[in-house]
């Protein structure tokens, strides 16, 4: 069993650490084995509004594999191309982390499969090539993909940052590797919050593009995040759908500290549209680059690949 | 996966999926309208221009220890460089077109000069003597802007463990400690007294909070020993040799210290490398791969383009499709049904002598 790992405290000069950091994937592992159907005690709601994540993250993550590797011809700058290849490695990696937990749902008699495979048709078909487009439309299209990258990885740096500081999880005694999971995902995702952004920047610095990215993905991200809470609790085989998600119900686990509060995730989506606004304002690389040192799969990653 | 049946309603009911038809009629829509006016790039705005290179000169060297040379190396006008923070390296490109990395040793508030120190090895690649044998007061050479991929979190308590020349990256980090008032302690080993650099720069911070430790006079420490100076629960910061971070990453866990940050350089050398060829596509150009060097390496010569990540065989990101050939798998990422299909991870994978991997590029 890994440890359970306090979040180191943030010292002094946080904020200035994000300077031009080197990206590069980890190659973490989890086993699963031991984790519970409802991973936090008596907490099944809770439970799966997160686990809405291992839903959306591996089919989506592969996605913006994708369209990254498609956007790298388009880049001029070797420095954000370096960005972006790391982005990438680091993406592909949260995706098998989290298709492992996806996998393990299944053996504990919650099948996944029905909304993975909207989630899939979403990202493979209605996001995906569309065929017989002209070079000129294909590039907008790719550079639009891009902005919703972009408008979702605000998102994840939101939730990750709220990972990396939710000691109400601790509290409530989650399942120490899925912390580790959640809190390592999260960290990376802080760690290289800004390569989306500064990309979709260096393609389309137009703030229309910006707007149009968080206005198709932020609200379509919500419905999803509703849609797959009330679709796991309606398929875990020990509610008999006796539970059903309503947001009162959202709000007073959050303020158990054991989800993001609602009004606090859609202040920080209305962020992304002032006009002055960067990734590094949100969250700490320090503190993120300070998890990884101390988060268990990722110092098993690091010692084995010496 | 079948991109032609809309997926089916989410409880089993007998009838489409309403969200998913929207969804499905809104992206058929939006894709072609792309490029349309305001839904496209305004075309009066002009395009990003690269970040240029640095020019750079040299500026002073000296001599700091035993085969240690140090240089300062500044704008030729004079101006300020770009601002860089503790644990951030300096890429060099050599006359030769040799290119290397060399962390940053000054302090990061003088923007006049960045210091680097470099040991002479004469059993290595040939950077290091390049550097010892021409860079000399007034040489020009260019660099990349300084990246950071050992950063300073500037946890409450920290230990910083140097081998050698893996002092210069932790040097900027004592520093900026002793600014913060952080419990910090610098442990510095090497093989002898004289071969360590820096030594009274680091007492002059404050010479309690140093150890200094020649392996000729107490012996090769142990990862255990090492860790002994960490105050409860500190952050370590270690560079130095491999054997040297491996026995601290081995002894961390019995350790008093929390958490242990090092500097990773993506590609391992080649080991147990036989030289091969790779061919882009059935009737296109082949390229040898010789024994040290990387299929990937080779191969984005040729394609600039190729996408690649973690050089170490578990991302994935650089797969490419195998049309003929042997290869020899050293991922550690796809499975034997990727594999007989045809997936090849370049960054490792190789082939044996004398044979050719024809890859679908």
């Amino acid at each position: 069993m890994p440890r359970s790992t306090p979040v180191p405290a943030l010292a002094a000069p946080a904020a200035r650490v994000h300077e031009s950091l080197v990206l590069e994937p980890r190659d973490v592992r989890f086993d699963w084995a031991e984790l519970p159907l409802h991973w936090i005690p008596d907490e099944p709601m809770a439970t799966h509004v997160i686990n809405v994540l291992h839903l959306l993250l591996p089919e989506g993550e592969r996605w913006f594999v994708k369209v990254f590797k498609e956007a790298l011809p388009l880049i001029r700058d070797e420095q954000l191309r370096e960005e972006v290849l790391g982005f990438i490695g680091q993406e592909a990696i949260h995706a098998e982390a989290h298709q492992e937990v996806l996998d393990h749902l299944l053996a504990q008699g919650l099948d996944p499969r029905p909304y993975v495979r909207q989630i899939a048709w979403l990202f493979q078909r209605v996001l995906g090539d569309k065929p017989g487009l002209t070079p000129a439309r294909r590039r907008e299209n790719i550079i639009e993909r891009v902005a919703f990258i972009a408008a979702i990885e605000h998102f994840t740096a939101f939730l990750g940052n709220w990972a990396l500081n939710s000691p109400g999880l601790d509290r409530a005694k989650a399942d120490p590797t899925m912390l580790d999971l959640l809190r390592w995902h999260g960290a990376e995702e802080v760690e290289h919050r800004s390569v989306a952004y500064d990309l979709m920047v260096h393609l389309d610095p137009g703030y229309l593009r910006r707007v149009r990215g968080m206005a198709v993905s932020g609200p379509l991200l919500v419905h999803l995040w509703v849609r797959g809470a009330r679709f796991l609790l309606a398929a875990d085989p020990t509610l008999d759908g006796r539970l059903k998600p309503t947001w009162r119900e959202a709000g007073r686990i959050a303020r158990r500290g054991l989800l993001p509060g609602p009004v606090r995730s859609i202040r920080s989506g209305l962020r992304y549209l002032r006009p002055g606004y960067h990734p590094t304002q949100e969250g700490s690389s320090s503190q993120a680059l300070g998890y990884l040192a101390t988060s268990p799969a990722a110092r098993a990653a690091a010692a084995a690949n010496r | 996966m079948d991109l032609h049946n809309p997926p089916p309603d989410l409880y089993g009911r007998p009838r489409a999926d309403a969200f998913m038809r929207r969804l499905t009629a809104f992206g058929d829509r939006y894709s072609p309208a792309l490029g349309g006016p305001l839904l496209r790039r305004n075309p009066r705005r002009p395009y990003s221009r690269p970040t240029p290179q640095l020019q750079l000169v040299v500026t002073a060297r000296s001599e700091l220890a035993t085969d240690v040379v140090e240089l300062l190396l500044a704008d030729p006008s004079g101006g300020p460089l770009p601002s860089w923070q503790p644990g951030a390296h300096l890429r060099l490109a050599l006359s030769s077109g040799r290119e290397r990395h060399y962390s940053l040793s000054g302090d990061p508030a003088d923007r006049t000069a960045y210091r680097i120190a470099v040991r002479r090895l004469p059993e290595g690649g040939g950077g290091s003597v390049e550097i010892h044998d021409t860079l000399h007061p007034g040489a020009r050479l260019t660099a990349r802007r300084p990246r950071n991929g050992f950063a300073f979190c500037a946890e409450p308590a920290v230990l910083l463990l140097a081998g050698g020349i893996g002092i210069t990256p932790l040097l900027p980090m004592a520093r900026e400690a002793q600014r913060h008032g952080l419990d910090w302690r610098l442990v510095h080993v090497g093989r002898s007294a004289d071969t360590l650099p820096y030594t009274d720069e680091l007492r002059a911070l404050d010479p309690h909070r140093v150890v200094l430790r020649a392996d000729d006079e107490h012996g090769v420490p142990t990862g255990a020993e090492l860790l002994a100076h960490a105050p409860r629960g500190a952050a370590v910061y270690c560079c130095g040799p491999a054997p040297m971070l491996t026995a601290v990453q081995r002894a961390l866990d019995g350790s008093p210290a929390g958490a242990l940050h090092f500097e990773r350089f993506g590609a391992a050398p080649v080991t147990d490398g036989e030289p091969f060829a790779v061919r882009l596509g059935v009737d296109g150009p082949t390229l040898e791969v010789p024994a040290d060097r990387s299929a990937l390496d080779v191969l984005r010569e040729a394609r600039p383009d190729l996408p690649y990540s973690c050089h170490q065989g578990f991302c994935g990101t650089c797969e490419v499709r195998l049309l003929a050939g042997a290869p020899d798998h050293r991922d550690r990422r796809l499975t034997p049904e990727q594999r007989a299909g045809g997936a090849l991870l370049p960054c490792v994978s190789r082939a044996a002598e004398g044979e050719t991997l024809v890859l679908d590029l």
